[in-house]
């Protein structure tokens, strides 16, 4: 979908950035792009089909993306999973409409919650569907444990490789630290455990008050270290990382291991 | 709220224990020594190697015995103490699963196992894994943290069974991994028998 408002000043074609979205991660290029304070249009193009893509920003905010079907966040959301295709930066580009107007961390990790939503509803819909509705309550976890076919190290190895993480921790409801996996030397990581189970403890009984339903994620940004930790079925993961920029590609990258994790504990 | 193992840990640790004039101590409706464990390691280790190769399985299932026992009266003197009633339950919220975290705790906190619960059904299955025990220090072949399988059957049995005596023995606990054996750290499976 053209967007009409965008308005160019292009002078010289040669020197724009561009690649292929099969050896470029769009979060990793957004982010880059946005950490040195550049403005311009991210013109993107996704194979097969064809779909063609905007993501505009100026001075370290995403102002406005648009796909051929899609606007927004719905439009980020589903261009920040595209992984086959081709990519051109174009500096200078800037959009008169505003429809995201967000940060860069802030509009990745929304468009990421965006999609888990959206995923959610599709598998709800799937199970509705086929009519094999897994039950994940607290009884049954211990039956998917036995279908899993990767153990808990494998999983934890798997999250160090996501660019940006540092240390990952799963701790039991009662702060025990069940395993563990990384550089954590910064961290005493038993003091982790427990202070991740008093902090999520308190922060489901504020779900309880306030009967907002169960907390999903946490996010704890220190000076020198950035915690962000989720529920996986009765215990919780924690993944450390030594600062903010990769935030927003961290909580996305981590969700299908955090998943994969649920069903181990 | 649930039981935080920090919280029983340095409460615990706080109790002053003084041996008697045998070294026993009589805590927990029990005496506990103060034998170091390479003794109890080196106990084990000349039993299993003594015994013929057809014999050493039942001798490994007398070691597993005896800690289940010792396990069972301990663990009911640990979850009907005094400091159990002070420190721990005014933390469970959690029913059965809550009395466990905090036994697991004491456990931690008398420093037999750094251990904990990875997974539990309620009455029917429970893993617990243990990143530090002394038995990970023993000498001989293959999984042999005999006394941490007694302890978690022995623990299973009492939070989940009939009262003693007949709930004895309703589960048993099979260890899978062993730091002893190479693996990161031990775990242990209670089932029902």
């Amino acid at each position: 979908m053209p967007n009409r408002a965008e308005r160019l000043q292009v002078t010289d074609t040669t020197h724009f950035l561009k690649g292929s979205l099969s050896l470029t991660n769009i979060t990793d290029l957004v982010q880059f792009l946005a950490a040195s304070y550049k403005s311009g249009m991210i013109h993107l193009t996704r194979h097969p089909g064809g779909v063609e893509g905007k993501i505009f920003f100026l001075a370290g905010t995403i102002t406005n993306v648009t796909t051929d079907t899609l606007s927004g966040l719905d439009a980020l959301s589903d261009i920040l999973n595209w992984n086959q295709g081709e990519f051109q930066y174009n500096p200078d580009v800037t959009s008169i409409d505003k429809n995201v107007g967000l940060s860069v961390q802030h509009a990745i990790i929304e468009a990421a919650v965006l999609y888990d939503h959206r995923s959610e509803v599709v598998k709800q819909e799937s199970t509705t569907h086929t009519g094999t509705t897994i039950d994940v309550t607290s009884d049954e976890r211990s039956t998917e444990m036995e279908t899993s076919q990767r153990d808990s190290t494998t999983v934890l190895n798997d999250l160090l490789m996501i660019p940006g993480i540092d240390a990952v921790v799963v701790v039991g409801r009662d702060g025990f630290v069940i395993e563990s996996a990384g550089n954590s030397s910064r961290i005493n990581i038993d003091e982790l455990g427990a202070s991740l189970a008093h902090a999520s403890n308190a922060i489901e009984e504020m779900g309880s008050e306030l009967k907002v339903n169960t907390f999903q994620d946490m996010f704890i940004e220190y000076g020198k270290a950035v915690i962000m930790c989720r529920p996986i079925g009765d215990a919780i993961a924690a993944v450390i990382a030594p600062d903010a920029s990769k935030l927003g590609i961290i909580r996305h990258k981590t969700k299908k291991y955090f998943e994969e994790l649920a069903l181990l504990f | 709220m649930t039981v935080m193992r920090d919280t029983v840990v340095k409460s615990l640790a706080k109790i002053n224990i003084q041996g008697d004039e045998n070294g026993l101590i009589p805590e927990y409706d029990v005496l506990v020594n103060q034998l170091p464990a390479a003794l109890l390691n080196l106990f084990s280790e000349r039993l299993m190697a003594a015994a013929p190769p057809e014999r050493k399985a039942t001798v490994a299932d007398g070691l597993v015995r005896a800690a289940y026992e010792c396990g069972y009266h301990t663990g009911c003197g640990i979850i009907t103490s005094e400091a159990f009633n002070d420190v721990v339950l005014p933390m469970v919220t959690e029913g059965e699963k809550d009395i466990l975290r905090g036994a697991f705790a004491a456990f931690t906190a008398w420093g037999w196992a750094k251990s904990g619960i990875v997974q539990l059904k309620d009455g029917e299955r429970m893993v617990i894994r243990a990143n530090d025990y002394y038995e990970a220090d023993s000498g001989g072949d293959g999984l042999r943290a005999y006394m941490l399988r007694g302890l978690c059957q022995a623990f299973f049995d009492l939070t989940y069974a009939d009262p003693y005596p007949n709930g004895m023995d309703t589960f048993v606990c099979q260890q899978t991994k062993g730091i002893e054996a190479g693996d990161p750290h031990g775990e242990f499976v209670v089932t029902k028998k």
